[in-house]
């Protein structure tokens, strides 16, 4: 990231962060920063130091290098001040089972310096928010996933955070639970609030994002918009055919197209990376049959942030 | 800090089965203990049986003047104290006894002795009560026999009575232990062994709520709040005391209340029960820190603080362990905070008089406190 770039309206500027445990480096030089409004997405599979980052960034544990200023303010396991502007959803259920919803609530509220008549009304602001005024007393053991997980987000926004940070949030939730978190993410984001979202389910990382970061290995392997990381795998689609008969002439004869730039061989089909799949496909298709292959099924995949990681790392994000 | 510490507290008293093991179960146990061991309480138990008539109101005021306890009851129901324990001494009146002392006319009084060989001396003292009473009667008699009016004459004799020296005796056990426990009411002793062992053990076992936060993700959540680690530490620390106080004092309440328990100068016992309280929130503190396994936790909760009540003398009293048990005792919390509630119930003691016992525990709870706060600071970290 270009230092210059850090506006006065930045809420999270990270510079050169690196956390060691022994001999292993789990987050190695990173730095970025998210402007008020703006979601920033670390996209990057289990263990790729994801959650490394955001216990730095939240204060929970120490960098041994960098620095992590939020609002203005050093962030350290010490510093108080700088918490108060940031609500931190860690990825497991971080709440009491043997509370209530509302009781859960007032507690963290409390400790967030909520009180009184504030702490009332925020916190049944936050039950209607996530939809559980009408099982705010009941415990929350008693809860499905999905409202966990709602109560879950509920309390890092009970005192109005300028940093949200939401640590794989839709972990382990249901489809219907999933999408009304994303919603309520894009809604804070519309509504001002600085976003840092990690996740390793990319259609996630494309939805929420303004900005993604590709993680592996505790470093970024590229930053920016989605359009500015899909253009680093060379704008290549790839294309699928599934069919029977003589694939191994049919992979000789697609290699000599000029459009085709790979050819890769599973069996019972082929997967072709080509420029410009639509343009090329009629010719791939025409090609295979003349060679001896029957094609009974073809897919195109546009390049996506998969495609970017796999350009990018050479593996799988859920490797 | 505050919020810490109510959240802690509130949790453990949601618990059903805290309810009933820190609550219920304690003032049964003491009810039971003071059931099947309260004869030995050293207070004369004498029950009366018989048509109120002016002997049995005489006996009944001499005997309670002199300091025992009496029971005017139905001649079964005496016969069944007897028999259970209840009493020491059953006095059987009828109505020829009643005649015979309103007449001034001598009457033979049905006693029955319990078996054990403290009734001996109650006996002794019943019959002290029946001579003064029948003295009373003969000088009453005498002085009317020679002319002086009846309502003079018991004026004259409380006049005398006044003004006489009356030599007092105080019956001292030739044995010292039997000594020790004398004038302690049938529930004392287990009150005070049961609230030092309750106490202690559910302190112990609600050390598992501080691994079930760490477990819960609830610890990262809430170092990420605005508080510092050594705020998170005092709430725990707390949190625990509070938990450790609210069952002393349910206890110490409970048992003044339903079982007459004498808890002596209740400043005094309440400034043991709070060092006592913060010495187990420190061992708490300690055990919810070093382990990760809350079932485990609960365990070893439960044998430490069972060893420890034992050692510390709330199961057998330590006045009967032998020498070396008895220094042994001196290890625990248990036996420092039972000597001084004892010296509090028993004998009417001063502060300064409970000093060494009290800043024994003070030392104890400050030496455990710091390591405590230490080791849960460090399992904190642990669970970031």
């Amino acid at each position: 990231m270009d230092v210059a770039e850090v506006t006065a309206k930045d809420v999270l500027d990270v510079r050169g962060l690196v956390r060691r445990y022994g001999d292993l480096t789990a987050v190695d030089g990173v730095s970025f920063h998210i402007r008020a409004g703006e979601t920033y997405g670390l996209l990057g599979p289990n263990g790729a130091g994801k959650t490394t980052i955001i216990s730095m960034v939240a204060g929970l544990i120490p960098a041994n290098e960098g620095s992590v200023r939020v609002a203005g303010r050093d962030m350290t396991p010490s510093e108080t001040e700088a918490k108060r502007v940031i609500g931190l959803v860690p990825q497991e259920l971080a709440i009491y089972p043997d509370l209530t919803a509302r009781e859960n609530l007032k507690f963290f509220g409390r400790l967030q310096g909520l009180t009184g008549k504030d702490l009332t009304r925020r916190t049944n602001e936050v039950l209607e928010l996530i939809g559980l005024s009408d099982r705010a007393g009941d415990l929350t053991k008693k809860y499905s996933g999905g409202m966990k997980r709602r109560l879950n987000i509920g309390i890092g926004l009970l005192h109005r955070p300028a940093l949200l940070i939401l640590d794989e949030p839709t972990v382990g939730v249901d489809p219907q639970s999933r999408n009304s978190i994303l919603e309520s993410v894009e809604r804070l984001s519309v509504e001002g609030m600085a976003v840092l979202y990690t996740t390793h389910y990319m259609e996630e990382a494309e939805r929420l994002c303004d900005r993604i970061a590709i993680i592996d290995e505790g470093r970024f392997q590229a930053e920016g918009t989605r359009d500015q990381l899909i253009t680093l795998t060379g704008g290549v689609d790839r294309i699928n055919l599934r069919g029977g008969g003589s694939t191994a002439l049919a992979a000789e004869a697609l290699r000599a197209l000029p459009a085709v730039q790979h050819v890769d061989s599973d069996g019972s089909g082929l997967m072709l990376t080509v420029s410009d799949g639509p343009t090329a496909l009629a010719g791939i298709v025409t090609g295979a049959g003349d060679a001896g292959m029957s094609v009974t099924s073809v897919e195109i995949v546009r390049p996506d942030l998969e495609s970017v990681f796999l350009h990018l790392t050479g593996k799988a994000l859920r490797d | 800090m505050a919020a810490i510490a109510a959240v802690e507290l509130r949790r453990f008293l949601r618990d059903k089965s805290n309810i009933f093991f820190v609550f219920v179960f304690p003032l049964m146990l003491i009810l039971l203990l003071g059931s099947q061991f309260g004869a030995g309480s050293g207070q004369a138990r004498v029950a009366i049986s018989g048509p109120g008539s002016a002997l049995s109101q005489a006996l009944t005021a001499e005997l309670e003047a002199s300091g025992a306890d009496v029971t005017a009851t139905g001649a079964d129901a005496a016969r069944t104290d007897l028999s259970r324990g209840r009493a020491d001494v059953g006095l059987f009146l009828d109505d020829a006894d009643a005649e015979a002392f309103d007449a001034g006319r001598p009457a033979e009084l049905d006693v029955v002795v319990a078996p054990e060989s403290a009734a001996q001396a109650v006996l002794q003292q019943v019959r002290s009560a029946v001579q003064a009473v029948g003295l009373e009667r003969g000088q009453l008699a005498a002085l009317s026999g020679a002319g002086v009016p009846q309502e003079h004459a018991g004026t004259a004799l409380d006049q005398a009575a006044e003004q006489v020296a009356v030599p007092t005796v105080e019956i001292v056990d030739a044995n010292d232990v039997e000594q020790e426990f004398r004038g302690l009411g049938r529930f004392d002793l287990g009150a005070s062994q049961q609230l030092l062992l309750f106490v202690f053990l559910s302190s112990l076992t609600g050390a598992a709520t501080l691994i079930q936060a760490r477990r819960y993700g609830v610890v990262g959540r809430v170092m990420s709040a605005p508080v510092s680690s050594g705020q998170v530490v005092a709430g725990q620390a707390m949190g625990r005391f509070a938990i450790a106080f609210v069952q002393g004092g349910f206890i110490m309440v409970g048992t003044a209340l339903l079982f007459g328990v004498d808890w002596g100068n209740l400043w005094l016992s309440g400034l043991v029960l709070v060092l006592f309280c913060a010495v187990s929130a420190a061992a708490a503190m300690m055990i919810g820190s070093v382990m990760d396994n809350d079932t485990a936790a609960a365990g070893v909760g439960v044998g430490a603080g069972l060893v420890l009540a034992g050692l510390g003398g709330c199961m057998v009293p330590p006045e009967f362990f032998p020498e070396t048990l008895a220094a042994i005792s001196l290890a625990t919390p248990h036996r420092w905070a039972y000597d001084a509630l004892a010296d509090i119930q028993r004998h009417e003691v001063t502060l300064a008089d409970i000093l060494p016992q009290l800043g024994v525990l003070a030392g104890m709870a400050a030496a455990l406190l710091v390591l405590g706060a230490w080791l849960l600071r460090r399992s904190l970290n642990r669970a970031l």
